[in-house]
Formats: C-alpha cells, sequence, structure tokens
C-alpha cells in the first residue's frame, strides 16, 4: 500500500477506442492495492489487474485534462483522462510501481484467497496428475521407464523431477548425455504413441561447437531410436533457422551431425527465436491499435509484422512432427537452444495434433502442465510478472494458443472447448492470481512453496466448465483422430477475438454458439422431463398390477418440467383422450414416429371435427 | 447445381467439379458432386486422322465449372463450341466436331441411343445427367489434365446446356460439369507441329440461349414472387404523399425503368414528362423504400443533365422540393451521389453532372466515393489473380489488400449505412444516384432497404429485393454478365451484382440470426446469375425481357429455389421485426468470401454442410423428438388420471412456449 497516494479521482474520463463516434464515460477511479478499478455513471465496473498492466504513458495535457494510457498484457488498452494533472500524476506513479514487483511474494497469489480450506487447495494441485498422464500413454512399458537420475534436481535444474527415458538408457549414458547439452537439458521423453510405438522426445542443443562429439549422447539417441521397434530411424529436429544454429557453433554450442549418429535424419525447421517473436508482437498491436485505429493499411500492416508467419512455421513444425510419427512411425526428438520456448511450443502443438485427448479441457491443462509448465517453461520470464529483463519478455506461449486456436477455427468439432477457454487461460497467465505459472521451473516452485501459499488455476476452470464447452464438439468422431490442418494463407487469420477482445462492437460468432448451447441445455431439460414421465408411468404400472393407484404419484410428475409450467391452461379438455384408446398410443413406440402416421389416419376418417394442431387428441377419440 | 462461372474478365481454365472419392457403383451414377470445381485443361489425344494430337484448353468458364472466375464470358448462349477465330491452320477437333453435329439435328436423338465407340455401354442418358429439355451434342475421349492431379484419361460430352467430362480410369473418380453458359473462352492450343506454342482463341457461337429450351418443371412459380403493387402496398403505397403511376406502361417515359412507378401525389403526369428530359436515359427520382412510421423515403435516379454550361432546370428543383414535401418535418432532402467527387465533375463533360447547391436550396449533396464499373472489374480480376492458379501464399494479406476488393466492399457498405441511418433516425428523405443509376444505386438504394426493412431478409423477401431493385429497375444483367453479346472484350463487363451479393453475405456474417437464407443461397443465385438456366438474370431491363417474354418461354431462379426452400434456410434465423441493422464496415470486420471466390480449390475443404449449421439443425430436430415423446408419455399418463389439474398441454400450446425460449 505504501505506492498508493491516491486511492480515488472522481470526474474521469474512459474513452471507447472502438467506437466511432468517440463516445466516452464518466466515472470514478479508485486504486486498490490489487486492482484499478472504474466505475461508470452506469455502475458498470471496469477491473484492471495490477500484473495485467504492461505500460503506463502520461500524454500530454489537453483542456478536458491529462490522459493516461494503460496498456494491458490481455491486449486491452484502456485511455483516461483525468481532470487534474496531480492526480494523474500520482495514479501514474503508483501504477509504475504496483505492476512491476521485485519480488514473488508481492504477487497476488500470494494474496488470493478463494475462501477454500488447505484440503481444498491440496485437492486443486492434485487435479492434474503427470504420472497418471504417463501411464495413460501406456509407459512405463518394455522400452521406456522412469528414471531417477534427475530425482534431486542432480542433473537438470530446469527439468521436472520424473523423467522418462529409454530402457536401455543407463544413468552413464544419462550424465554423460546431460553434460553434453545446454543446461543439461539431455533427451527424455514428451510423448509416446502407444499404436505407433513411436516417441517425441525433447532436448536442448548439443554442446557440438564445431567438431566436438559425446559418445554417452550418441548412445542415449540410438537407444531413442531402438526404443522404437518398427522405425530405426529417429529424426532430429531443429527448430532453429539454420543461420542461427551455424551462429551458436561459434559459442560451442549448435547442431548434431548426421555422420556422428548413426540412424538420424536432422532438419531444421525455422522458427524464429524470442526475440524475433517480441518485437513482431509489437509490431502487430501498433497495426491494430495502440497508436489508433486508422485501418486503411489494415492488411499490409498486419503482413509486414510478420506474426502470421511465424504461426505458421510453428504449425508447419507440429505438422512435420505429426506426419513423421503417423506416416513414417518414426520417433522425433525435438530441441532449439535451450529446449524451452519452440520446444515446447512443436512438441504440444504435435502432440496435439496427434492425441484427442488433449483436445479436451482437462486433456489441455494437462498438456500445458506437461510440455510447459514441468518441462521449465520460464513463464515468470517470459510473462514479465516481475520487474527483470524486458529482453526475456517474449509471447512464447500466447503463440502456442493462437495456433491451438486457430487449429479450432479449421476444425470446429475437434475440440471440447472454445474459444473463451484459450482467452482464459491466456489472461492467467498473466494474471498472477494463481500459482501455476508463477516461477520459471519446478525446482523454483518447490521452493516457493506455490502448492502451500497459492492456489491452482484447474479446478476453478474445471468448475466453469460451462462456460468454456464447444457446443459442436464431436468426441466419437474417427475424423478427427488425427487432424491434418490446412496451411494454405488465407487460412491464417487476425484473432480478433484475442487482439482485439475489449472490441464490444461484434461478437457474430459467440452469439451463434450461445443459441446452440442455449438448445442443448434445453434440450437435456426435456430429455430429463422424458426420463422423468417414463420412471413415473414405470412405477405407476407396477402400482397398478398390483392395484394401488395413487392420485399423488402423478401430481408430481410434472411440476419441475419448465416446459410445462406455463402450459397447463389446457383449453380442449373436452379432446382429450380416453381410456380404451390409451392401448394405442403406448403401444406405439415414440422413436418410429407411428404417431404421425396415425395422426393421418385418424384425420382422413374424421375430417372437419378439430383443427389439426390438435391431432394428439384426435387420433385418440 | 451448375456451377456458377466467375465474373472475372480475361480468359481462364476450365474447373472440372471434384468428384467425391465416393464408390461410383451408383451405375447411372450422378455426381454427387458438390465440391467446389477446379480450371482445367483437356488433351484430345492424337488423331492421324485429323493430323496430329492437340491440346484443347478450355479458358475462362469452361474452367470455372463453378470456380468464380468468368471472364468475359462468351456464354451468349448454351451451345456448341466452334468458330475459330484467330486465324490458325487447323480448326480444332474439339470444337469443330460439335458444330457439325449440331448442325445435323437428325443425328441428335440416334445418338444418344448408341452405343459408345469405346465399346462401353454407355447411353448418353446413362453417362450424363441431364436437364429435361437438355440435348447431347457429342462426346469424345480426352485426355483431362487437371491443375491439381495431372492429366487424366476421360470422355468428354457436350450438350446444349453443359460441357461434361467423366474420367475413364477407375481409381480417379473425376467429374467435370460446366454450364456452357459459364464457359467465358476457348482456347485450343498448339498444333501438331508446334506444340504448346500457338493458341488460338475460338469464339462462341450464338444459339438459343439454354433458358428458354429448359423444360424443368417445378412446383413452384418463381415468376409469381415480385408483383410490384403487391410490395407497394405492403409498405403502405400509395398513401396521401405518393401515388402509383402507370406512365410508363408502355416504357414511353423510360424504356429501362419499370411500367410501374411510385412518384410524389403532387407531381403531374407532364411535371414527370419534363424532369424526365433532365436526367440521364429519362431516370427520372422514383420511390424506392417508404419508412413505414417517419415517412421518409428513399428516392432513386439518374444524374442531372448538368453540362459543362451548369444548365438548370427549374421542373427537376421543384420535383426534388416536392419530394422533400412530402414529408413535412423535414427541412432539406440528402442527396447521395455514389461517385468520387471528382468523376462527377468529369462527367459534366459528357452532359452529366450533379446537383449544384445554387440550384438546389433545400437539398444537401453527399458523395460516396464509389468506383465505377471499370475499377470494379479490375478489381476482382486482382483478386482472381492472387487466387488461381495458384494461392499467393507469401505475401497473401498484402497482395489481397492491393487488390482493393474489400475496400470497394467496404465503402458500399458505408454508403448504404449513411443512407439506411438518415432513413431509420427520420432526419431526412434520401435520394441516391450515380450516373445512370442502374449499378452503384441499385447497390445502395437494396442494401439501405435490406439494412432497413426485415422483410427482405426473407428468403421471398430477398427475391422481391432483387425482382425490384436490380431487376425490374434495370441493371443491365446482360451487358454487365455477358448473356447474349459476342464481344468479350466489352468493357460494360462488371461484377457488381456479385459485389452487392457480397455485401450481403458480409452481412450475414456478421448478423448470423437476422436472415432467412444461408450462404448456399447466395452461391446459388451467382451461380446461376452466369448458368443461363434460369431467365431471371436475361435482359437489361422489363421492357426487353417483355419484349422476349422471358417469364412464358424460361423458368425464373425462384422457382428452383421456393420448391426447396429448406436446403437454402438458416437454422439460426429469428425474426426480429423492427431490428435495423448496422453491419461494421471496417476492415476488421470484412473478410473475403473464400467459400465462394476460392471454392474449386482442392485444397478448400469446404466444409458441407457447414458444422455449426448443421449441430443446430440436428439440436432442432432432437428437441421436437423429445417434444413429441413427452407428449405421448404425458398424454399416456394423463389419460389414466381424467384429472384437469395435471393435463399435459397438446403440441400447440407445448410448442410455441418452448420456441420462446430465446
Amino acid at each position: 500500500m505504501e505506492h498508493i497516494r491516491t486511492t480515488k479521482v472522481e470526474q474521469v474520463k474512459l474513452l471507447d477506442r472502438f467506437s466511432t463516434s468517440n463516445k466516452s464515460l464518466t466515472g470514478t477511479l479508485y486504486l486498490t492495492a490489487t486492482h484499478l478499478l472504474f466505475i461508470d455513471s452506469h455502475q458498470k465496473e471496469t477491473w484492471i489487474l495490477h500484473h495485467h498492466i504492461a505500460l503506463v504513458e502520461k500524454l500530454a495535457l489537453t483542456t478536458s485534462g491529462c490522459p493516461l494510457v494503460i496498456q494491458c498484457k490481455n491486449f486491452r488498452i484502456v485511455h483516461f483522462i483525468v481532470p487534474r494533472e496531480r492526480d494523474c500524476h500520482d495514479i501514474y506513479n503508483s501504477l509504475l510501481q504496483l505492476s512491476k514487483q521485485a519480488k514473488y511474494e508481492d504477487l497476488y497469489a500470494f494474496s488470493y484467497n478463494p475462501k477454500q480450506n488447505d484440503s481444498e487447495r491440496l485437492q486443486g494441485w492434485q487435479l492434474i496428475d503427470l504420472a497418471e498422464e504417463y501411464k495413460r500413454m501406456g509407459v512405463p512399458n518394455s522400452n521406456w521407464q522412469l528414471s531417477d537420475a534427475n530425482r534431486e534436481y542432480k542433473i537438470c535444474e530446469t527439468y521436472p523431477r520424473e523423467l522418462y527415458v529409454p530402457r536401455i538408457a543407463s544413468k552413464p549414458i544419462i550424465v554423460g548425455s546431460s553434460k553434453f547439452r545446454s543446461k543439461g537439458r539431455f533427451p527424455v521423453l514428451s510423448y509416446y504413441h502407444q499404436n505407433k510405438e513411436a516417441a517425441i522426445c525433447r532436448c536442448s542443443q548439443p554442446l557440438s561447437g564445431f567438431s566436438a562429439r559425446c559418445l554417452e549422447d550418441e548412445h542415449l539417441l540410438q537407444a531413442i531410436s531402438k526404443a522404437n521397434p518398427v522405425n530405426r530411424y529417429m529424426y532430429v529436429m531443429d527448430t532453429r533457422p539454420k543461420l542461427n544454429a551455424m551462429a551458436n557453433r561459434a559459442a560451442g554450442k549448435g547442431y548434431e551431425n548426421e555422420d556422428n549418429y548413426s540412424n538420424i535424419r536432422f532438419q531444421f525447421v525455422g522458427i524464429e527465436n524470442i526475440h524475433v517473436m517480441r518485437s513482431s508482437l509489437q509490431k502487430l498491436l501498433e497495426v491494430n491499435g495502440t497508436k489508433g485505429l486508422s485501418v486503411s493499411d489494415f492488411y499490409s500492416g498486419l503482413e509486414s509484422s510478420g506474426w502470421l508467419r511465424h504461426i505458421k512455421a510453428v504449425m508447419d513444425a507440429a505438422i512435420f512432427l505429426a506426419k513423421a510419427i503417423m506416416v513414417e512411425n518414426a520417433s522425433v526428438l525435438v530441441h532449439c537452444s535451450d529446449g524451452w520456448d519452440r520446444t515446447s511450443q512443436v512438441c504440444s502443438l504435435g502432440s496435439l495434433l496427434l492425441d484427442s485427448y488433449y483436445r479436451t479441457i482437462k486433456g489441455f491443462m494437462v498438456l500445458i502442465e506437461k510440455d510447459w509448465i514441468s518441462f521449465g517453461h520460464k513463464f515468470s520470464e517470459r510473462c514479465g510478472h516481475l520487474d527483470g529483463d524486458p529482453k526475456e519478455v517474449s509471447p512464447v506461449f500466447t503463440q502456442f494458443l493462437e495456433c491451438v486456436w486457430h487449429l479450432t477455427e479449421q476444425f470446429p468439432q475437434a475440440f471440447e472447448f472454445n474459444e473463451a477457454f484459450l482467452l482464459q487461460i491466456h489472461e492467467h497467465i498473466h494474471s498472477c492470481q494463481f500459482g501455476n505459472f508463477l516461477g520459471n521451473c519446478q525446482k523454483e516452485r518447490e521452493e516457493l512453496k506455490l502448492k502451500e501459499k497459492t492456489y491452482s488455476l484447474w479446478p476453478f476452470l474445471l468448475d466453469d466448465q460451462k462456460k468454456y464447452l464447444n457446443p459442436l464438439y464431436s468426441s466419437k468422431s474417427p475424423k478427427f483422430a488425427v487432424l491434418e490442418p490446412n496451411t494454405v494463407s488465407f487460412n491464417f487469420k487476425f484473432w480478433r477475438n484475442m487482439y482485439h477482445q475489449f472490441d464490444r462492437t461484434l461478437h457474430p460468432r459467440q452469439s451463434m454458439f450461445n443459441i446452440i448451447m442455449n438448445m442443448n441445455e434445453q434440450n437435456e431439460q426435456l430429455e430429463n422431463d422424458i426420463k422423468d414421465l417414463e420412471s413415473k408411468i414405470k412405477q405407476r404400472k407396477s402400482k397398478q398390477t398390483d392395484g394401488i393407484l395413487t392420485k399423488e404419484l402423478l401430481h408430481s410428475v410434472h411440476p419441475e418440467s419448465p416446459t410445462l409450467k406455463t402450459s397447463l391452461c389446457f383449453k380442449e379438455q373436452t379432446l382429450l383422450p380416453v381410456n380404451h384408446a390409451l392401448r394405442t398410443i403406448e403401444g406405439s413406440n415414440p422413436a418410429d414416429n407411428r404417431y404421425s402416421e396415425y395422426a393421418e389416419e385418424y384425420s382422413k376418417s374424421e375430417p372437419g371435427v378439430v383443427s389439426l394442431e390438435y391431432g394428439v387428441a384426435r387420433m385418440t377419440c | 447445381m451448375p456451377p456458377g462461372a466467375g465474373p472475372f474478365k480475361g480468359g481462364f481454365p476450365a474447373a472440372p467439379r471434384g468428384k467425391s472419392p465416393a464408390p461410383r457403383a451408383r451405375g447411372r451414377g450422378f455426381p454427387s458432386a458438390f465440391r467446389p470445381p477446379r480450371p482445367c485443361h483437356v488433351m484430345l489425344p492424337r488423331q492421324p486422322a485429323r493430323g496430329g494430337g492437340r491440346r484443347a484448353v478450355a479458358r475462362g468458364g469452361a474452367a470455372a465449372g463453378g470456380g468464380p472466375w468468368r471472364g468475359r464470358s462468351g456464354a451468349r448462349e448454351a451451345s456448341s463450341l466452334a468458330t475459330a477465330v484467330a486465324p490458325g491452320p487447323r480448326v480444332s477437333s474439339m470444337a469443330s466436331a460439335p458444330t457439325s453435329k449440331y448442325n445435323s439435328h437428325s443425328l441428335e436423338n440416334e445418338s444418344i441411343k448408341r452405343t459408345s465407340r469405346d465399346g462401353v455401354n454407355w447411353d448418353l442418358s446413362e453417362a450424363v445427367p441431364r436437364l429435361p429439355g437438355e440435348t447431347r451434342i457429342t462426346d469424345k475421349e480426352v485426355i483431362y489434365i487437371c491443375p491439381f492431379n495431372g492429366p487424366i484419361k476421360g470422355r468428354v460430352y457436350i450438350t446444349n446446356y453443359r460441357l461434361y467430362l467423366r474420367s475413364l480410369e477407375t481409381d480417379s473418380a473425376l467429374i467435370l460439369d460446366v454450364p456452357l453458359g459459364v464457359i467465358s473462352r476457348i482456347e485450343k492450343m498448339g498444333g501438331a507441329t508446334s506444340r504448346g506454342e500457338n493458341s488460338y482463341g475460338l469464339d462462341i457461337t450464338c444459339k438459343p440461349i439454354f433458358a428458354f429450351l429448359n423444360e424443368e418443371k417445378f412446383n413452384v412459380d418463381g415468376w409469381t414472387v415480385y408483383n410490384p403493387v403487391e410490395e407497394y402496398r405492403r409498405q403502405g403505397l400509395p398513401n396521401h404523399h405518393w401515388r402509383i403511376t402507370f406512365i410508363n406502361k408502355c416504357y414511353e417515359l423510360c424504356d429501362t425503368y419499370p411500367a410501374l412507378l411510385v412518384v410524389p401525389y403532387r407531381a403531374s403526369d407532364d411535371d414527370l414528362r419534363r424532369v424526365a428530359t433532365f436526367r440521364s436515359r429519362n431516370r427520372i427520382p422514383v420511390l424506392s423504400w417508404i419508412h413505414p412510421e417517419n415517412k421518409t423515403v428513399i428516392v432513386r435516379c439518374s444524374q442531372p443533365l448538368v453540362g459543362m454550361s451548369g444548365k438548370r432546370n427549374k421542373d427537376d428543383e421543384k420535383y426534388l422540393d416536392v419530394i422533400r414535401e412530402t414529408n413535412r418535418q423535414i427541412s432539406k432532402l440528402t442527396i447521395y451521389d455514389a461517385r468520387p467527387n471528382v468523376n462527377a465533375v468529369a462527367n459534366k463533360a459528357t452532359g452529366g453532372g450533379y446537383e449544384s447547391d445554387d440550384a438546389y436550396h433545400n437539398a444537401e449533396l453527399f458523395f460516396l466515393d464509389i468506383h465505377n464499373i471499370h475499377v470494379m472489374r479490375e478489381s476482382l480480376k486482382k483478386v482472381k489473380d492472387i487466387v488461381y492458379p495458384n494461392v499467393e501464399e507469401s505475401h497473401w494479406l498484402s497482395s489481397l489488400e492491393s487488390t482493393h476488393w474489400l475496400e470497394h466492399i467496404k465503402l458500399v457498405l458505408t454508403g448504404a449505412i449513411q443512407v439506411a441511418d438518415r432513413v431509420s433516425s427520420g432526419k431526412s428523405s434520401v435520394l441516391v444516384h450515380c450516373s445512370d443509376g442502374w449499378d452503384r444505386t441499385a447497390q445502395l438504394t437494396s442494401l439501405a432497404m435490406l439494412m432497413l426493412d426485415s422483410f427482405y431478409r426473407s428468403i421471398e423477401g430477398f427475391e422481391i429485393l432483387v425482382q425490384k431493385e436490380w431487376i425490374s429497375f434495370g441493371h443491365k444483367f446482360a451487358s454487365r454478365i455477358g448473356h447474349g453479346d459476342k464481344n468479350h472484350a466489352d468493357a460494360d463487363r462488371s461484377p457488381i451484382f456479385l459485389q452487392f451479393i457480397d455485401c450481403v453475405w458480409q452481412m450475414s456474417k456478421q448478423f448470423p440470426t437476422a436472415f432467412e437464407f444461408n450462404e448456399r443461397f447466395l452461391i446459388t443465385i451467382l451461380d446461376h446469375l452466369y448458368s443461363c438456366r434460369f431467365g431471371t438474370f436475361l435482359y437489361n431491363c422489363e421492357s426487353a425481357r417483355e419484349k422476349q417474354k422471358v417469364t412464358e418461354r424460361t423458368v425464373s431462379l425462384w422457382s428452383l429455389i421456393n420448391s426447396n426452400k429448406d436446403k437454402f434456410k438458416n437454422p439460426f434465423y429469428t425474426k426480429e421485426i423492427n431490428r435495423v441493422l448496422y453491419p461494421v464496415a471496417s476492415m476488421r470486420h470484412l473478410e473475403l468470401w473464400v467459400n465462394y471466390y476460392i471454392r474449386w480449390n482442392p485444397r478448400i475443404k469446404q466444409q458441407q454442410p457447414n458444422p455449426v449449421e448443421q449441430r443446430y439443425v440436428e439440436l432442432l430436430a432432437l428437441r421436437d423428438e423429445y417434444i413429441q415423446r413427452l407428449e405421448e408419455l404425458q398424454l399416456a399418463s394423463s389419460a389414466k388420471l381424467p384429472d384437469p389439474s395435471t393435463s399435459p398441454a397438446g403440441p400447440s400450446q407445448m410448442m410455441p412456449h418452448v420456441r420462446t425460449h430465446f
């Protein structure tokens, strides 16, 4: 609280950057320890979490006041006009301090309290169990085993404790290999394809320089290829552009030499590094409105930002990986420089293409937990959770989410979750409200005691599951077993709902989904009503045979049904069926649609008595 | 069914209809081809008798089996391909053969029944699906060079309606089905000696337009859809201020206007005649639409004949004032000149111009900066260039931008939004014109009416809108599309109507529940705009259509659509009576209509039917089933207990209630 000088400013204007008429709302601005809050005259609240603030700018004073522009990490841009410059300055300074914390302990997650007790909290953290996930994939098995080499983070600090390696790879080989790999990140299993018996493995670049070799590393790769009983050849994918990889050789790093490793096929796939991605996103945002929304050159601006080209590169790499496994039945080893950015993107996206489980809500959480969190994607540095090196910040995970979004656009029926789910996850990698994405690796997280001091995001998302369901999802369809996306240029579109998610002018797609969701709910309700009725009737039948017919029982049939509550005003009582006709109806199977046939038959024999609408009644007369 | 051709001018290779890879075991398999067609390239095998093999490249629409590119459709008349235009050593085999056969009509019936030369027992009737009235002209064994899959052996059939190619290779079930109406140019490539070097343009001879031979029968007559009197009555006309005039009954006042016009009550027929002298092509200001509540109106016309000298016409000035005065609350009449300011000024040189402030005191004039038909044609041609034959990959976005197609769409929509906003707010009545008042004017008035009046968003309403604002008010379909016209290089061709449909599609994307029709409806309209299977879009104006007795001699496209409405319905449609739609006409919200412009590309796997729509239809069906079962169960249970309070509702009560859920 020591940073807050002014807690409340009145008569602040909020400009709506998307409205054409330059409308503004007037209201009061509040500054709390965690949020900036704006309440307009209609009592509508706009909350902005301090951790979401990427940039605060104070613009030159105008006649109406002092403009304050806040850019958020969730791509929201708010433009306030504060009447007095002093207030503006105070808020500006406070926000500068509050948005950049120096210590993990000052982050929101450590104070956030959703009113759960400790056991609930623990349960939440246990929701995603990676050991369970490896079991689902089918490891350990005769070829792959759990290695305890990194149990104490002795070999690699940024890897998780539990790692799966080929059964024939002994501990000395692993240790030897890890010494030959950048940051000790030696090749380990990321995904195992049970049917093909092929594996996706991941690591960092080898410390090969211009000519160095490491027999243990060569052995480990051989062990991986031997663990695949079908195809002895394995691919080694270097996700960097060739030039970058060559440059790394000068620093004693580099890439695998095909001559030294037996049975490998080496392949560059050319995804740019974090710095290129960061500036690309910056350009994208400039085109799309940080500097206003003049859009005469929207498309060429979008293109020159290169953003969609990078997205395509990541997607192409994942497709290459999936094909290697599906078509050639080959195992693949993926690495980049340190093996925690591009490698995570490609491995996770590749698994997503191959395995429909990852396209479910729970499965997607598992995927993120496995390939991103546990394998040490440096969330805190990449998202800039703390006041650190701005050069380490990069939208690598955002890119991954965008790739997934493109897949959901191309395969609308293949995913259990919808766009809102992706947006919500994106929101929380920056929010620091939950512990999942804090820290840079598992070791650091354990030291921070996140599981005791903070909450996990996943149970909260699961509780809200309904909001994130894709109504078009067809889980059973074999069409979507393995996804083969089409990367033709026009399939890559600007993700409006991400980068312009606060543009409230239009959300057409979602409205259709809402309609479908409503319809779904209605149908479920109807289904329940039917079940209710059926069971009641069954009950009554059995009772009837016993000769006990109670009126009360029947009364209880209808009241819960929402479709009936208002429809009790049945006018044509006289047309109600009488008992003798009942057998016909009961005898007909509702599913075979004989109902309408009956209606027709009866309407022929008794014309003109009642209108068609009362066909139900007529057929029983 | 016939895939449309596209509006692109310029040669374009033929498109086969991709045939779904389903087994062709269905014997007389009718191609279930609903996959987008692709461009094609047909090669005739060596025929020594004729002196060497040659390649015939069917260009243009031929290609366009549905590809939207249709250039200078020579399509006049569905008919045989023939007559080499360019001087060449040989007249092609493929092209000339049909002519002779066609001319010797006697062969026709016989050849239909005849066994094909290759010994395969295929009657034409089996080999080619035919429409009633469609007759076969010839068939030939050819090699089809698919731009995507390489050469495929096949047999080509030509009828008086279509070119039909079926692959003879059993493993590739390829079908190419192209209505001749969509063929824009046939080119013969290479002779025996100069392979592929020389290409000879082949023209298309004029034969009766297939629409006149089409004997299809539908259970609905589409010609009755639009009845001007009824439509004006629906709008509440005539009323105290507006009357219906028959002054143009015999098209004497204006030959490109419909017979029936709505004009201000206070303007006499003589006034109208005098105004007509001052408006280009006598297209005087007449009412298009009236707001049911505030009674402001949309009026359309052509440019005033101001000329270099700045002529004035008292009658015209007075007439506009009379229009303004039909609504007492209005102090100024708003005139939207659809053209860019510069063009309007330039038009003065040819005797045209615009309403000046000096002459028209009670009017304010705005220019809407929409470019002319030539600019639009070139723009669409550029779109073609970036998607055919290969889709531009590395610079897709900037290439798309450089076509300016979306920018033109944006300007048209923005203009229509302004018109709609003026009228719905009751600020003023609006007069819209461009140069002749049949291209941009039709776009603006029809789009504005679509935004304002929910009636036009239903299937029949939209048909009426097209019939009224486009067909009856003389949008020159024949010239713009090139039906019945030999002159391929004709500068009169332009995709103005396509652009309008594109705008409608953009709106339907932004308001997915507002339109009763779906994307397929729009694509079907465009397909038949080029196919010549129906009489709907033939000729330039009502007077010509009447002279040719189009309604008696041809079938209306609306017959096809209205007899099978379910196929064209948007399941999400929810009727909203008084809602005005304002689409967002910014680049961020406009997109290229991939399902139309790039549908022939094999890399596009169109999800047919649309998964969102399909899911919803399934849910609707499921709901009906549930409701039905529920009724039965309720009936069953209540019947045993004749207590009124527990009686279930009949279907009549139940259904409406459930529907109101959303």
